[in-house]
């Protein structure tokens, strides 16, 4: 009795072919370590500001070219798109005044990219706030187009570059509160002239009553002077245990960088949909 | 910035020290002061902000039918090693087209538009998620990793191609796009 069983050639081959193919025929993902730290100075006119940008291949990864840029940035009122454009399509870009060095660049596996940003602070410039983004893309890889109907990924880091001359005037005003299914959202709208970093929290009170029933935290967002000076920031709503449905007095206490915080307070009617929450 | 002080103090390494050479010898330890204990040295350690991202090279789609919508393998996305200046400050994903329509095999031949592209909220972990559609215009979030989280993921991130009766030609359609990850705070 043979110990093999009668597969015919066609078995044979078939367990030959699935020693001789990688167990995944899907490419091997794209990881890396990236600085982001964004770049922010009060600067003066002249000024020459020197940072570095780093990124780290991680191990196993095929040699990758990468190419750097300043581009000009933004994102929509929503925050949920981002807009990348050519140096100086904005009024108060800084993408023209910084330089990268080296723009192109290979690198291996465990080996480090480095980037250096030179911000070269015009002499002739007029109070307030300008901005940039450093966006350090991989470059496409012609070796590995495949065959069949598919997507191939590149991948692309951005960082902040926020550049402040004196005088900074920081101002904002809160336009609008409201609770949109199971998120709480405050419009602000920048009235200075400067970016600005806003965060905060929110509380829900009954009306008529100083007890606080939930207190959410506001993460940090980026409200910019142009091209769209409003901006929603939002923060998911406590579980409906902690915060039912109901008629809630909503205060949002938020911090804009300035000297003192900004508030507002309206009666907003709750209607939780999910039982329990939060939701994403 | 992380920042340790060490300081110097020779009250207690001395004699532990003298200890461990053996209890036949501790007759001689004696309590040695340094002249100033007052000396500190300063270490500090400068961290940037930063993170590991990993994100998948490429999708495929296996279409048979291009009267109905396609789906690809679920992807997994995962940033983690997250360091950050606040704990209020975030790290988006999201994706933009390189161009408004795939390419096709043949040159004018009939293909999907990148909007013909959408993917699901899909299930995060120490994120929110948020499903969307391609576009080649501006990038579309697909996740915002929660504040203060050390890393998030999904493995279960699902993008969909839409039904395109009129595709009349078989063979590579593709179309690059890229994943962003931004941390841009003022």
């Amino acid at each position: 009795m043979s110990f093999f069983p009668s597969l015919g050639i066609g078995g044979w081959l078939a367990i030959v072919a699935m020693f001789l193919t990688p167990a995944s025929q899907a490419p091997r993902p794209m990881s890396f370590s990236a600085t982001l730290t964004s770049i922010k100075v009060n600067a003066r006119p002249g000024q020459v500001v020197t940072r570095q940008f780093q990124l780290t291949l991680d191990a196993g990864q095929p040699r990758t070219h990468f190419k750097a840029r300043v581009e000009d940035w933004w994102r929509s009122q929503d925050g949920l798109q981002s807009h990348y454009a050519a140096a100086g399509t904005l009024q108060h870009s800084c993408a023209t005044w910084t330089s990268l060095n080296p723009v192109e660049s290979a690198v291996n596996a465990e080996e480090a990219l480095t980037v250096r940003i030179t911000v070269n602070v015009p002499r002739e410039l007029a109070p307030g706030g300008y901005w940039c983004a450093l966006t350090v893309d991989q470059l496409p890889d012609p070796a590995a187009a495949e065959a069949g109907v598919g997507v191939h990924f590149v991948a692309s880091v951005s960082t902040g570059i926020f550049i402040y001359v004196d005088p900074v005037e920081r101002q904002a005003a809160i336009t609008g509160l409201r609770v949109d299914q199971e998120r709480a959202i405050v419009t602000v709208r920048n009235r200075g002239n400067a970016p600005l970093g806003v965060e905060g929290r929110m509380q829900f009170l009954r009306p008529g009553s100083d007890a606080v029933v939930a207190t959410i935290e506001i993460p940090r967002g980026t409200l910019l002077t142009e091209p769209i000076v409003d901006g929603d920031f939002a923060a998911s709503l406590p579980p409906a245990g902690t915060l039912p449905s109901g008629r809630y007095l909503v205060r949002v206490v938020l911090d804009i960088g300035a000297a003192q915080d900004i508030g507002a307070e309206q009666e907003i009617l709750v209607s939780r949909t999910a039982p329990d929450g939060p939701v994403r | 910035m992380l920042r340790a002080v060490v300081k110097a103090s020779g009250r207690i390494v001395l004699p532990v020290f003298l200890v461990l050479l053996g209890a036949n010898r501790a007759a001689a330890q004696a309590t040695v002061s340094l002249p100033d204990t007052s000396q500190t040295t300063l270490l500090t350690a400068t961290v940037s902000e930063q993170a590991r991202i990993i994100v998948p090279a490429s999708i495929a789609f296996a279409v048979t039918n291009v009267g109905n919508s396609t789906a690809a393998a679920p992807a997994t996305v995962t940033v983690d090693r997250i360091v950050l200046a606040t704990a209020t400050k975030q790290v988006k994903i999201s994706v933009q087209a390189a161009a408004a329509s795939f390419t096709p095999p043949a040159v004018g031949a009939t293909t999907w538009a990148a909007a013909d592209v959408t993917w699901n909220v899909s299930s995060w972990t120490r994120a929110t998620g948020v499903s969307g559609a391609l576009s080649a215009v501006s990038f579309q979030q697909i996740a915002t990793c929660d504040a203060n989280a050390a890393d998030c993921s999904t493995s279960d991130l699902t993008f969909t191609l839409g039904a395109k009766p009129t595709v009349s030609r078989a063979g590579a359609h593709t179309l690059v796009v890229t994943w962003k990850v931004e941390s841009i705070g003022s």
